[in-house]
């Protein structure tokens, strides 16, 4: 769980403690045993597994989710119908096509786009979403976390503009690579290169 | 295929991002299998994907996991197992000893079936061998019983024997009569008369006051004694002839096989 080491801690105390025994086990295990152990304790309806998996990645997807639908509180009603569906379709998961979190991902934004779709949902980019979101966040992470983590901003000041462009469109404001290359009259291999430059340079300053 | 201009376009972060139709996936998941190259690389890309979002992440307010778990309780208690969850628990197991149950079954029902159709055979065999004993049984008793009575004939007193022998045209021949003249019953024993063709019979007569008169026609039969016509008092001489089959009221002379007088 590589996203593990900035979680806040102040919410700690929102850890489902399961009425049986193994709540050291639920918080602890997966982390030891790695991703394959924890998709057979969900794919086994494991409650705790869960309850892991749902502090662990909820944050995450909520933000995918929001950045897409930009109502905090029906970005919310699509998250829960998210780790739904997850609970519903643990066993259609396949590690040969790809992580647990990614697959995780695919259902949130598909299901946030479904949404966007829906008659009671009038679909509206903001403008000046990176500047607002992350924003947003930062001041989130000064609250929740201090100042231990890089803030995004930063991070995301490494990358040059063409590909600040492309990860600001996709992974802030909810584009896929052919809305881009419409909307911006580019074409579409060249997204795709400069969103491949940008995630490597990403990669490097993420993981070590 | 050359691997690195693939991840080089870009088609693994698309893929990552969940991007791409249904055809370009699944081409992207057959090289996947192929390319141990390109799956390293997705991990890779996931994982910094992963690492991105996660310090993008908007934490949600905690009343959205707590009716999140109520209802994921709702639902297991009216959920129904699947079959491949309950399947998964331990169906290797299930299926193994399944397996073992059916190999050693069908080879005591191999084995069984088999001694069965042994016994079944060997019974049906001794069956038959009974049948046949107690047949042979039968024939015996049969034969021992007319040989016991053909005895009391030939040892009784009150018959007499009168030996034919071969005339001229059988020398060889030869045959008895046993008469009991007090209850005129007549017996015949053969020793020595030939083969006829299927529309011939021998006749016995008895000569009585000069004439010839019938005591039975009778088939070539050796070793025990043949009841024949009762012949009343005053017979001097027996003879035998040939006679078409049914016989005749009365002799043809040339064809007297064996005679003989008391």
């Amino acid at each position: 769980m590589k996203g593990i080491f900035f979680w806040p801690s102040g919410n700690r105390h929102d850890f489902y403690i399961p009425s049986g025994t193994n709540f050291q086990l639920s918080t602890t295990h997966y982390k030891h045993t790695g991703e394959d152990s924890l998709v057979v304790a969900l794919k086994g309806r494991d409650r705790s597994a869960f309850a892991y998996l749902y502090d662990n990645y909820a944050g995450a997807l909520l933000g995918v989710i929001t950045r897409i639908i930009q109502k905090e509180e029906i970005a919310e009603e699509v998250l829960q119908d998210t780790f739904l569906k997850i609970w519903d379709r643990i066993d259609s998961y396949d590690r040969e096509k790809g992580k647990l979190f990614t697959w995780m991902l695919n259902v949130a934004r598909n299901l946030a786009i479904d949404k966007t779709r829906s008659k009671e949902f009038s679909k509206e980019r903001q403008t000046g979403g990176l500047e607002k979101l992350v924003g947003k966040i930062d001041t989130q992470e000064k609250i929740e976390l201090g100042v231990e983590v890089i803030g995004l901003q930063d991070l995301l000041s490494k990358l040059s503009e063409d590909q600040q462009f492309v990860i600001d469109k996709h992974y802030l404001k909810g584009y896929t690579q052919s809305e881009i290359s419409e909307e911006f009259d580019l074409p579409l291999g060249t997204v795709k290169t400069r969103m491949r430059l940008a995630m490597q340079v990403l990669r490097n300053l993420l993981i070590k | 295929m050359n691997v690195e201009a693939y991840i080089a376009s870009g088609i693994l972060e698309a893929y990552a991002q969940g991007q791409l139709s249904s055809a370009e996936r699944a081409e992207v998941e057959k090289y996947l299998n192929t390319y141990p190259a390109l799956r390293k690389e997705l991990d890779a890309i996931e994982d910094a994907q992963e690492a991105l979002l996660q310090r993008m992440a908007i934490q949600p307010k905690s009343s959205v996991k707590e009716s999140l778990m109520a209802e994921i309780d709702a639902r297991e208690r009216t959920r129904i197992p699947s079959a491949a969850e309950t399947e998964s628990f331990n169906w290797k197991w299930v299926a193994a000893a399944a397996i073992a149950f059916a190999v050693v079954s069908s080879y005591f029902a191999l084995d069984y079936r088999s001694r069965w159709k042994t016994s079944a055979r060997e019974l049906s065999n001794l069956i038959a061998q009974n049948q046949q004993v107690a047949k042979d049984y039968n024939t015996v008793n049969e034969r021992l019983d007319r040989l016991e009575m053909d005895l009391n004939i030939v040892n009784n007193p009150a018959f007499t024997r009168v030996v034919m022998k071969g005339t001229e045209q059988a020398p060889s021949a030869l045959a008895s009569v046993y008469w009991n003249q007090t209850s005129k019953e007549v017996y015949l024993s053969i020793q020595e008369l030939r083969e006829l063709s299927a529309d011939q019979q021998y006749q016995l007569w008895a000569i009585i006051d000069g004439k010839p008169v019938d005591a039975g026609v009778f088939d070539l039969t050796k070793g025990r004694l043949l009841r024949m016509k009762s012949v009343n008092t005053g017979a001097v001489t027996f003879a035998v002839t040939i006679e078409p089959k049914g016989g005749r009221p009365s002799p043809t002379m040339e064809t007297m096989q064996v005679a003989g007088n008391i």
